[in-house]
């Protein structure tokens, strides 16, 4: 009854006559692998001249059979540490790497045949890297994508105009790519990339390095943008708050291998727990006096780190505010390696 | 004292990591040394060329001329070797803010950030550039003197001094001009400038190249090497190459002080 | 297929931009790009030394590397640093995101950056003439558009010969450098390192068939009006044979280096 890979919605019979309208997947993922081989160097001058004759390879998994399938109009995450393979699985989803093994459908096309049917209807965004023309002002990059992508001039202008709105991007547009800061180069990119409407959105890592005023206008227009276009989005992280953000759904990656696939809400309820207080003080206090205030897990003179429960954390740092003379205080979400650590404890 | 000691060190350890990394790409080497190679050879048959039709251009024989041109890639090889990389990394340490970082450490800035890095795939035309040289002496029948070595190592020494002096002057621009590919550029044109002996440009432009000193790159270090250099060059070449470094030094200090005054 | 010249177009149009924002770098170039008035001066002391040779005399030599200095950047060969850079910063990802190919991309750039410079260095080459007495060209309309096609089919060639050699870069390091190589080797046999008259007898069969000379020589040799009617042709011909020849390369290895990038890069 599933017709997997073609996007818009069938009407079909089902088994016993009725006509049903079923949703149909945009993306399906089935076995994916994807390995490298790697060159593993000691340092050393020596090890390195004996490398110019001789050379250790290893195989690196990136990906280890991974599979899942995505219905049009979500916003899901891909979500683990570094090197985990999240990039790599989208990548393979974009159509720039193939496959060592498994298979891949998005939009009912195969991504790494590069058809140019394919490559009209999606978009890659990857964290701190440029597609727009670096030298030129913000228009006339936008302008460079509306003939790449044979937009028409009507529709384009409607989609600049919203984007501009959307991302404020008004007072940007004549200045040239380079001199923008990170945060406002994001935006532009965003704009530039959704200029062609695409049904499917990659995003690798769309907040790296950027403030969090940045961050939060970024999350905030994707939600946004899913909501009145239903553009599929799936992007990675390895921040949380980009997931806790956006995300309905989250796919946690690890070691290549897909270790949690669902409800976002589920995965933040069962694991997310604590959050980390980071305090710097005036004068340094003995950390017993921290004690009724939460776990002490790391002392540094005036610096002090708390693991207070999640639930409390409000509290207990307007209590440490006024208790104690705070000079700086920073409130973060535990390490996501600590989440994921424990989503395998809890299988 | 000790802190003439704490350069060469500090220099070791860089270039160290230099040699290191080129080791990495070892695919790199064979073929940047193929290249090295391939390039001489061009040069020496492109210079036939117009020997087919005399026996020597304005005073220079095949031979003599292989010497100027083995100089060439001598002085032009330091020049990518050790120059251009740092040259090009200057418009990045100021855009990036990392030449503060640069000017904090207790170490003389103008030697960090001139020669911290070592392009050591292009240490191999300065040994094969002097081959050539070596080459073209022998066969062009003059002999080799105490007199004409001596002087020769003073004269290339002037040489390297002065292109030493080349770049600083263009890292100090790099500095106050925000980095810019232009200024290696300059740096590639002067110096290609000095890949024929000066008498082979008639004047105007002979004149020219005497005293916006590219003639003292290669053509004079040559003719010392084949003992015809006239004494008096002797003696300016060392004078000219310090005072160039002097002023090269000085424009570099006035460049970071601008700087620093710039950005409080 | 409209909207592909649009998206060239526009892509040509955004290059120009980039270049004319960047025109300073740009005349530093052409200051620095002189090597051919280098190899000029040398044969103007061969001249002053032992008489014209072969005929050529000191006019000859300056209308031909005058030329020569405007020619050389007019080549499409850039794209092989383009490439070469992109393949190792990984921006060819975004390239290969477009749904244009990566030549059309590379070759539309590089043709803004050759319409700013032949728009600078035409007119100085033509003011050159003027006060230049050695420097003449007596053109008439019909070998004007000889030469203008001889330029063009230059270009095109160099930029093909490029992209192939692009292309090794999915499968090695070393794409700068095999061009040099190739580029190198050919400098003897296009008329670079010396006129094709006056490089040694044996080689100029060579030249009169290998692409090499269809990028430099050739389009000089019609400016400067040396070539019979006959051998203008065959100059076109040749250009144009090797032009199919390398663009049936290209074709043909294209889908083997997204496979290949695909397979290791991404």
């Amino acid at each position: 009854m599933i017709d997997t890979g073609k996007s818009t919605p069938v009407t079909g019979t089902g088994l016993y006559g009725t006509a049903a309208i079923v949703l149909v997947v945009t993306v399906e993922v089935d076995g994916l692998v994807k390995c490298y081989r790697v060159h593993r160097r000691r340092a050393g001058l020596r090890a390195a001249l004996g490398g110019l004759f001789r050379r250790e390879y290893t195989e690196v998994r990136a990906v280890d059979g991974v599979g899942f399938s995505i219905a049009a109009g979500q916003i899901v995450g891909f979500l683990g540490p570094n090197g985990a393979g999240k990039t790599t699985t989208l990548k393979c989803l974009a159509g720039l790497l193939h496959p060592t093994a498994g298979t891949v459908r998005v939009l009912g096309h195969t991504p790494h045949q590069r058809e140019r049917d394919f490559l009209r209807q999606v978009s890659l965004v990857m964290g701190q890297r440029n597609s727009l023309f670096w030298d030129l002002p913000a228009l006339d990059a936008f302008e460079v994508n509306r003939v790449i992508y044979g937009i028409a001039p009507a529709r384009y202008a409607a989609a600049l105009a919203e984007l501009v709105e959307l991302l404020e991007l008004e007072p940007l547009l004549t200045k040239q790519i380079r001199v923008l800061s990170l945060g406002e180069r994001m935006r532009c990119e965003l704009a530039g990339a959704l200029l062609h409407e695409p049904r499917v959105l990659f995003l690798d890592e769309p907040t790296l390095g950027l403030d969090v005023t940045a961050q939060a206008a970024v999350r905030g227009f994707l939600r946004d943008y899913n909501a009145s276009r239903g553009a599929t989005v799936l992007l990675t992280s390895h921040y949380m708050g980009d997931v806790t953000a956006l995300a309905s759904r989250v796919l946690v990656i690890d070691h290549g291998r897909l270790r949690f696939d669902g409800d976002l809400s589920a995965l933040a309820r069962a694991h997310v727990t604590h959050r980390i207080v980071r305090l710097r003080l005036a004068r340094p206090v003995p950390a017993a006096a921290l004690a009724g205030y939460g776990e002490v897990v790391g002392t540094d003179g005036p610096a002090l780190t708390l693991r207070v429960p999640a639930t409390d954390t409000a509290t207990v740092a307007a209590r440490l505010l006024v208790a104690f003379d705070v000079v700086d205080v920073a409130i973060e979400d535990p390490p996501i390696e600590d989440v994921i650590r424990a989503v395998f404890a809890g299988g | 004292m000790r802190r003439w000691r704490r350069y060469p060190r500090i220099l070791a350890i860089c270039w160290r990591a230099a040699l290191s990394t080129e080791l990495e790409y070892r695919l790199n080497f064979v073929a940047n040394t193929v290249l090295s190679l391939f390039w001489m050879c061009w040069a020496a048959a492109g210079a036939a060329v117009y020997f087919q039709f005399a026996g020597d251009l304005a005073g220079w024989t095949y031979p003599e001329l292989l010497v100027v041109i083995g100089l060439f890639f001598t002085v032009n090889g330091l020049r990518q070797a050790l120059f251009q990389p740092n040259l090009q990394r200057m418009g990045e340490y100021v855009r990036r803010g990392t030449l503060d970082f640069m000017l904090t450490r207790p170490v003389d800035a103008q030697l960090l950030v001139s020669l911290r890095y070592l392009g050591i795939h292009n240490l191999l035309d300065p040994v094969l550039g002097l081959a050539l040289a070596g080459a073209g002496l022998a066969a062009s029948g003059r002999g080799v003197s105490a007199a004409s070595a001596a002087s020769f190592v003073v004269m290339l020494a002037a040489a390297v001094l002065l292109l030493y002096a080349l770049m600083l002057t263009l890292m100090a621009l790099a500095v106050v001009l925000v980095g810019a590919q232009e200024l290696d550029q300059i740096a590639f044109g002067a110096v290609e400038l000095s890949r024929f002996p000066v008498q082979l440009y008639r004047n105007p432009v002979q004149s020219v190249l005497t005293v916006v000193p590219v003639a003292f790159l290669t053509t004079y270090p040559a003719q010392a090497l084949l003992g015809r250099l006239h004494p008096v060059v002797l003696l300016v070449g060392p004078v000219l190459s310090l005072g160039c470094v002097g002023l090269a030094s000085l424009a570099w200090r006035r460049s970071l002080r601008s700087y620093t005054g710039a950005s409080a | 297929m409209g909207e592909f010249v649009r998206g060239y177009l526009g892509l040509v149009r955004a290059s120009t931009q980039v270049a004319i924002a960047y025109r300073g770098r740009m005349v530093v170039w052409f200051l620095t790009g002189f090597f051919p008035l280098l190899l000029m001066a040398v044969w103007l002391t061969v001249v002053a030394g032992s008489g014209p040779p072969r005929g050529w005399t000191t006019g000859d030599f300056i209308g031909y590397y005058a030329a020569a200095a405007v020619l050389w950047h007019l080549s499409g060969q850039h794209v092989v640093w383009e490439w070469d850079a992109d393949q190792r910063s990984g921006d060819l990802s975004v390239r290969l995101m477009r749904p244009m190919h990566p030549f059309h991309q590379y070759a539309a750039s590089d043709l803004g950056h050759r319409v700013v410079a032949l728009a600078m260095l035409v007119p100085v080459l033509a003011m050159a003439t003027l006060v230049t007495p050695g420097l003449q060209y007596h053109l008439t309309a019909v070998r004007a558009l000889a030469v203008a096609a001889a330029v063009l089919l230059g270009y095109l060639l160099s930029l093909v010969m490029a992209s192939v050699f692009a292309l090794v870069g999915f499968w090695t390091t070393q794409t700068s450098n095999l061009y040099m190589l190739w580029w190198g080797m050919g400098s003897f046999v296009s008329g670079w390192v010396a006129p094709l008259a006056l490089m040694p007898g044996w080689l100029r069969p060579a030249a009169g068939v290998l692409p090499f000379r269809t990028t430099m020589g050739f389009p000089i040799e019609v400016l400067t009006g040396r070539l019979a009617g006959t051998q203008v042709w065959f100059g076109f011909a040749v250009g144009l044979g090797w032009l199919g020849v390398f663009t049936v390369v290209y074709l043909a290895a294209w889908p083997h280096a997204v496979r290949r990038h695909q397979a290791v890069a991404g």
